[in-house]
């Protein structure tokens, strides 16, 4: 039955929502229609006095399991263009304005690929954002590189830098993390023991095994290494274990529920260990919500972070206004990226997606919303990585997520629980 | 090494009186009205979402919401045993494993729509504490849970064996014609098994509250060890579903500790396997049958 649980914050699977969908997409069609057979027949578009807007694709799953994070993506995007705009637009575009085009990528893959043809063929893109998980953008990137329009992109996965040439990744790759996660165990002990405990799935043994790999050039021993089955009942003879193994640094590398189960038995067996949770869903103001006071002290990795920069603070006071929650990780993160194509649209005085995919090449920024990194500093290789990009360290502290590693980005020091 | 095997058999015996909860109810309805009823965790998981609304809106422990989540539940039981189960009891008994199988996948996807996927925690004061004597502990939560269980359990048995509702109930299980000779109701026997089993779970929702998130799946989680514990313990049998019960408790929990953090169930199901070759009928099957 464990087949059946959904990834810890990211769920909110409504099963009426496929009727709905269904029903909107053949609404869309038909208003689709109707609005192309009125071009046919000589009806003329829309044109004010100002420049042509600059059409953004937006590509996040606002439906389906992800839903709650996508909804939020949205948010952060339309957020960050109003920015942009308010801003006073492109301006070497005669002050043309962002306009985003949101396309719903239903947290599916086979649906990411129809929806990202449909976005590129039925508007003329400039560029495209997406689409928070890996798996999702990996295809969408794909059919970005065919179509030719930059994608730019917060996702992870280190696959998306390999073979790509309109893939921009501004931030951490996946295999940076564990090397942060590693460097903040010893932050807690000179004598770094850590103890990896992993559900039994590709996305734990893959995770577990990297940081194995690590370890020794980190000068961190693994004390224990032990996969466990997702979805127990009972953290207590896993907690024991941990316990026996004299461990000082608790890796878990879990969903929500089970994490929860393994921090409130940390404290019932009076352990002191200091736990790192990782990315993900730990990082998201749920986990603080269904964790609570326990959630204190816990540390984790993110690509970014709302305090990384006064600009981000910025962002993360307006984001809070609109939703009620700070922004996360790829809330923030996008918009950064979207004054990353701000800035390369500017200087591509163009909105032909080739002219904005050489601009985005030669991105170099360390100041202002679109450096709003940490490290704070962007620079695009030709893999499309990031050359200063690095993940930030966090801990929640006082029911907020606060960056502490490493120094350069650290708001407060390391509370040692 | 002494201690860790103490502390590993406490920790699976007091989650072994949770599952205790769960298959003492599959096993009363399957003893008395004879049907297999899939749909028992997804009252374990109705049980916990009761408790979390009465915590989060009112801000009613969970432990006193027993007192809500029980009776709910055993009129949920009178009313489905009423409504729908008695339709489908007859000497065809495919009608009833649909029948509860589709019940547990309408109650799953309700509770879907109408609550989300999301994990929802209830946070009380004993949440985290534990007691600690020499090198072991014991959770708060759990003990509570376990010590109601138990009670719960006791209560159960007397009113099996002391009250005339209660010997008619093992009547109609031990022969249900019979019994209907001897002039007892078999509707109402009926209808108060199922409640009751149904009150039982809600029960075990309500204890786990304190402890252990709510999600739509829950239900599913203690259902597989419930199941496992009734047919260890001889299809029917309380005292047998109850003892069996914490021998998985302790057996997941030793597997864990001794075997491997993602082989607790292999060493239940050896334990299973096991009691089936050399008692077929279970571990509470009476001799001469």
């Amino acid at each position: 039955m464990t087949g059946d649980r959904k990834p810890s914050a990211i769920n909110n699977v409504a099963p009426s929502k496929v009727s709905q969908t269904k029903l909107n997409r053949r609404k869309f069609l038909v208003r689709t229609g109707g609005i192309m057979a009125a071009g046919a027949f000589g009806a003329v578009p829309l044109r004010g006095w100002a420049a042509d807007p600059v059409n953004i694709g937006a590509l996040y799953p606002t439906t389906g399991s992800m839903a709650q994070i996508g909804v939020g993506c949205v948010a952060a995007a339309k957020l960050a263009v109003d920015m942009v705009n308010e801003a006073g637009g492109i301006k070497s575009l005669g002050g043309a304005k962002l306009n985003l085009i949101v396309s719903d990528v239903q947290s599916d893959t086979t649906v990411t690929r129809t929806e990202t043809d449909r976005l590129i063929s039925g508007n003329k893109l400039s560029a495209i954002h997406g689409c928070y998980a890996s798996a999702l953008t990996l295809i969408a990137s794909e059919v970005c590189e065919r179509a030719r329009i930059p994608i730019i992109t917060g996702s992870s996965s280190d696959q998306l830098n390999k073979g790509r040439s309109y893939t921009f990744t501004p931030f951490a790759r996946a295999s940076q993390f564990a090397k942060t996660q590693l460097q903040m165990a010893k932050l807690v002990s000179e004598q770094a023991k850590v103890a990896v405990i992993f559900e039994n799935t590709a996305f734990g043994t893959s995770t577990s095994n990297g940081l194995k790999e690590l370890a020794p050039g980190e000068g961190v021993e693994i004390v224990m290494f032990e996969p466990y089955s997702a979805g127990f009942t009972d953290a207590s003879p896993l907690i024991n274990k941990v316990k026996a193994s004299g461990a000082n640094t608790l890796f878990s590398i879990s969903y929500l529920n089970d994490l929860i189960l393994i921090v409130r038995t940390v404290k019932q067996v009076g352990l002191n260990i200091a736990i790192n949770g990782g990315s993900g869903g730990f990082v998201m103001p749920d986990f603080y919500k269904n964790v609570g006071k326990l959630a204190e002290g816990l540390q984790g990795v993110g690509h970014w972070n709302h305090d990384v920069s006064e600009e981000a603070q910025k962002v993360n006071v307006e984001f809070k206004k609109r939703t009620g929650e700070f922004a996360f990780e790829y809330a923030g993160g996008l918009v950064a990226q979207t004054f990353m194509l701000a800035d390369a649209l500017e200087r591509a005085a163009s909105t032909d997606p080739k002219k904005v995919r050489e601009a985005l090449s030669t991105l170099d920024v360390s100041s202002g919303y679109a450096a709003m990194a940490p490290g704070g500093k962007v620079k695009f290789g030709p893999d499309g990585k990031n050359v200063y990009g690095r993940p930030v360290g966090v801990q929640w502290q006082n029911s907020d997520l606060v960056s502490v590693f490493p120094k350069e980005d650290a708001r407060a020091p390391l509370m040692k629980t | 090494m002494w201690e860790t095997l103490a502390q590993a058999v406490i920790n699976g015996l007091l989650i072994g009186g949770i599952y205790a909860l769960v298959s003492i109810g599959v096993t009363l309805i399957f003893g008395v009205v004879k049907i297999v009823n899939f749909a028992q965790g997804e009252f374990v998981m109705i049980g916990m979402y009761i408790s979390f609304f009465l915590a989060t809106q009112f801000g009613i422990d969970p432990l006193v919401s027993l007192a809500v989540s029980m009776p709910v539940l055993f009129l949920a039981g009178v009313l489905i045993q009423h409504f729908l189960i008695r339709r489908v009891l007859g000497p065809n008994d495919m009608p009833q494993i649909f029948l509860t199988f589709a019940l547990s996948l309408l109650l799953l996807n309700l509770s879907l729509m109408f609550f989300t996927a999301n994990y929802r925690t209830v946070h009380t004061s004993y949440s985290d504490e534990a007691l600690h004597f020499g090198g072991l502990y014991i959770p708060v939560a759990k003990l509570i849970a376990f010590a109601v269980a138990m009670g719960l359990s006791g209560l159960l048995w007397v009113f099996l064996h002391t009250t005339d509702l209660g010997k008619a109930m093992r009547a109609a299980s031990q022969n249900r014609d019979v019994a209907m000779l001897m002039g007892i109701n078999p509707n109402r026997v009926f209808a108060v098994a199922f409640g009751t089993a149904l009150a039982l779970a809600g029960a075990a929702g309500s204890l786990l509250m304190p402890f252990y998130s709510a999600y739509p799946f829950v239900g599913q989680v203690f259902v597989l060890m419930a199941f496992v514990a009734v047919v260890m313990g001889t299809l029917g049998n309380v005292a047998g579903a109850l003892v069996a019960s914490l021998m998985m408790g302790v057996a997941e929990s030793l597997g864990i500790q001794f075997v491997g953090a993602d082989s607790g169930l292999i060493v239940v199901f050896a334990l299973l396997l096991l009691t089936l070759a050399f008692k077929p009928s279970g571990l509470g099957a009476r001799r001469g049958r």
